[in-house]
C-alpha cells in the first residue's frame, strides 16, 4: 500500500482543515533519520472540520482502518459528535488524525506549541521540537523513546548554531 | 598523501566528534549513524519530507517484494 505523505497534506491544505503535524512526520521534518509509515495530525474535531477532511479524501476509499470490517468513512452528525479520533486508510495512504496528543492536550495546545514550516506547496504547522519530544516522551514506547534520543540530539545542536561538520 | 584522520573515516563508521554534545553523544552511542542525521540537517524541511518519501517507497517496496514471494 503506498503512502504518499504529500498528496495527503496537499488534499488537506486544499480542503482548509484546521490540523497540525505530529508523529514521526513531524520528527522527520525536524530531521531525525527515521521512516515513518504514516502520517499522524492532530485536528480539531468539530463537525466543520470533520466534514473538511472528509471532503479532503474524498474519492479516496477512506475506511476506518482499525475497525473490524475496514469500515467507509462517512460521516453522520452522529458520528460528527462522537468520534474522538480517526484512524484511517485510504487509497494513498494512512492518515491517523487525533483530537488530542498526549504529553500536549487538545488541538489548540498542539496548535499553541507549533511552529509554522513553508513548503512550496504551502504553509504547515507542526509540533515544535519540545512539544514533539513531550509527545513521544509521554508516549513511552521504544521507538518513541529512541526518537526522543535523536530529537534532543537536533535540539541541541539547533540552539548552538553548530553547522554539521 | 592521505592523513590518517581521513583514511579513518574512509575506512570506518561515523565517528563521533570528542566535541559533541552530551545528547549528540547519546544519540550516536544508542546506535544512530548521526552522519544521516548530519546530512539531513543541512536539507530543507521539505526536502527532508521528499528523501524520506524516496526511502519509504523502497521499503514498502522491499516489504511488497517479500510478501509476493512469501505467497509463493
Amino acid at each position: 500500500m503506498p503512502q504518499n505523505d504529500k498528496g495527503l497534506l496537499l488534499r488537506l491544505k486544499e480542503h482548509d482543515v484546521e490540523f497540525v503535524i505530529i508523529g514521526g512526520v513531524c520528527g522527520v521534518l525536524h530531521g531525525i533519520s527515521l521512516v515513518t509509515q504514516d502520517l499522524d495530525i492532530c485536528c480539531r474535531f468539530t463537525p466543520e472540520n470533520l466534514r473538511r477532511i472528509e471532503r479532503a479524501l474524498k474519492n479516496l476509499h477512506a475506511c476506518h482502518r482499525l475497525t473490524a470490517n475496514k469500515l467507509p468513512f462517512e460521516l453522520t452528525d452522529e458520528l460528527c459528535v462522537r468520534l474522538k479520533n480517526l484512524y484511517l486508510q485510504t487509497d494513498i495512504g494512512i492518515l491517523d488524525c487525533l483530537g488530542e496528543v498526549a504529553g500536549i492536550g487538545s488541538y489548540d495546545q498542539a496548535l499553541k506549541r507549533s511552529v509554522i514550516h513553508r513548503m512550496s506547496y504551502g504553509e504547515f504547522s507542526i509540533l515544535d521540537l519540545d512539544a514533539l519530544i513531550a509527545a513521544k516522551e509521554a508516549v513511552g514506547r521504544e521507538r518513541d523513546l529512541a526518537a526522543v534520543k535523536l530529537l534532543r540530539a537536533i535540539k541541541k545542536r539547533n540552539e548552538t548554531g553548530k553547522n554539521p561538520s | 598523501m592521505i592523513d590518517e584522520a581521513t583514511l579513518a573515516q574512509m575506512n570506518e563508521r561515523y565517528v563521533c566528534p570528542p566535541d559533541a554534545e552530551p545528547a549528540w553523544r547519546e544519540a550516536c552511542e544508542y546506535g544512530f549513524d548521526m552522519s544521516l542525521v548530519e546530512d539531513t540537517l543541512r536539507l530543507s524541511p521539505e526536502e527532508r519530507l521528499e528523501r524520506h518519501q524516496r526511502a519509504l517507497d523502497m521499503i514498502l517496496e522491499l516489504q511488497e517484494g517479500c510478501d509476493s514471494h512469501a505467497a509463493k
